[in-house]
């Protein structure tokens, strides 16, 4: 019997594992390049759509990206909060760094220095963690919550911060029974914190394509279920117009988009 | 011909051009003024006249029709300006005319994002090029740093302050620019410079203290060395009085308690 609470979005795999993505519960999606990462992450925002707030937070596509990736499959982008980090970081820290940047390239000038005349750029305040956790304790109920990618806070913060708002994600997910998908990159990072990172989810899933002939085939690996080990398992999928599904792909058939 | 080292040299008569400080007395302590294009360390501790003195230097130039250029570190500039108008020899106008700019250093690293507590190799060349790159656009004859602790405070090691300073004495002086660098020292350092590499690389030193006589805290200012030129090493009390500095000798009579 699955529950609608708990599905991961992909019909097929949720009765194949009986829906395992209780309320409060805290997943990792291992991606590698070509393998569908985005396009499940957004699968399993839009399956809650309706029932909780859902928020997808966006490090690496344009806004109008993710709405036009929901609209090609079907899914209402409209009950999604899209929250673009990237764009935000770039709009309060990294415009500083380019001004930075080119002053000191052509040097400063006393007309820079003139505060009536010229403003000084002020540094912003701008923090991605506080960004992500005060949208968080603004919650007080049950959430969806998509990160695509938990790498780019990797790139921008020490690895002991990231693993803090890793632990402060699963503690509101815990508190609220919030659900949490966390998106991380195969190959980024080390053993140790892949190690981790896969210690503090409670579902790991990781999607991969191997080259096979002129084509790929993809697969799908629950690598972890808390307290289900039993139902782990690999399994390959494949892409519809309705998005990601379990199962080999027809040779004879390819999807519309 | 003018060098990075000596930027007016000595006249036939083997005399360097002076840069006349205008402030009362000190002059002629100084044999003239100041031999032009020399760095100078004004030492001292906290309420010891340091920045009046040289903002006077700058505002007696301006008064000339020098550039003159004032590096504020430690306090902004508005609020010096504002402090500044309860001394006669102030004059607003000259600011307004150009002749006395005043750069707020904290500015200069906001924009350049020189934000490390300490500054790297490179973040230290770049704020050497931007001080010589804004003198140089000021035509600055004088220039003044206030104070040369803070900016050594965030460079730290030695051998860079070292080279900091002798890169900045030789580009200003290239520009023709007489300096005075403003050291922050505790009553008792025994120095005259935060880290004493700074001391050693000016062409002179003024040493502004406190000396009590007779219960008054007196200030008293000595030149304890300046390059291209012979000078008095006597100890001088200096008044801050609202025209300027006034100096007299040091009368030694009575009973001297430091």
């Amino acid at each position: 019997m699955v529950d609608d609470q708990s599905v991961l979005g992909i019909p097929e795999l949720d009765s194949e594992l009986f829906a395992y993505m209780p309320p409060g519960w805290l997943g990792l999606l291992v991606g590698h390049s070509g393998a569908g990462t985005p396009l499940f992450a957004k699968q399993f925002a839009q399956a809650m759509v309706g029932s909780s707030p859902v928020l997808y937070y966006t490090t690496y596509e344009r806004t109008e990206d993710v709405h036009r990736a929901f609209r090609d499959f079907g899914w209402d982008p409209d009950g999604v909060q899209i929250v673009n980090l990237s764009e935000e970081y770039f709009r309060n820290v990294l415009v500083h760094s380019l001004e930075i940047s080119q002053l000191r390239e052509r040097g400063l000038k006393l007309a820079d220095l003139d505060g009536s005349r010229v403003k000084t750029p002020v540094p912003s305040t701008y923090n991605i963690t506080s960004r992500l956790l005060a949208d968080l304790a603004a919650l007080d109920g049950r959430f969806r919550l998509v990160l695509d990618s938990l790498d780019f806070f990797f790139e921008v913060l020490d690895q002991s911060e990231v693993m803090t708002v890793v632990r402060q994600v699963r503690h509101r997910a815990q508190e609220l029974g919030g659900q949490a998908l966390l998106v991380v990159q195969g190959e980024f990072h080390e053993r140790r914190v892949s190690g981790m990172l896969e210690d503090m989810a409670d579902l790991v899933v990781e999607l991969n394509a191997r080259p096979r002939g002129e084509s790929y085939e993809h697969t799908i690996a629950v690598r972890k279920i808390r307290n289900h080990p039993e139902r782990t398992r690999i399994l390959p999928v494949r892409m519809t117009e309705s998005g990601l599904t379990v199962g080999a792909a027809d040779p004879t058939s390819s999807p519309k988009r | 011909m003018a060098t990075a080292a000596n930027p007016e040299p000595a006249d036939a008569s083997g005399i360097r051009a002076r840069c006349l400080t205008g402030i009362e007395g000190l002059d002629n302590i100084l044999g003239g003024g100041i031999p032009r294009g020399n760095m100078v360390l004004i030492a001292g501790s906290v309420g010891t006249g340091k920045t009046t003195l040289c903002l006077e230097f700058l505002v007696r130039g301006a008064e000339k029709g020098e550039r003159t250029v004032f590096f504020s570190v430690t306090e902004a500039s508005a609020k010096l300006i504002e402090n500044l108008s309860t001394f006669e020899f102030f004059r607003q106008d000259l600011v307004k005319a150009g002749g006395l700019i005043f750069i707020d250093v904290p500015g200069i690293y906001d924009q350049l994002g020189l934000n490390h507590e300490e500054l790297t190799l490179e973040e230290i060349d770049l704020l050497l090029k931007t001080f010589l790159d804004l003198a140089r656009e000021a035509g600055a004859q004088r220039v003044v740093l206030d104070s040369l602790t803070s900016v050594c405070y965030r460079i730290r090691r030695d051998e860079r302050i070292r080279d900091f300073m002798l890169k900045l004495s030789q580009g200003l002086a290239a520009l023709g620019c007489t300096t005075l660098l403003v050291s922050e020292i505790g009553q008792s350092a025994g120095r005259y410079s935060l880290h004493g590499v700074e001391e050693a690389i000016v062409d002179g030193v003024l040493l502004l203290g406190n000396a009590r006589r007779q219960g008054d805290i007196l200030r008293i200012l000595q030149v304890v060395k300046m390059r291209g030129t012979s000078h008095s090493r006597a100890q001088y009390v200096i008044e801050l009085t609202p025209i300027g500095l006034l100096m007299a000798p040091h009368l030694k009579g009575g009973r001297q308690e430091t």
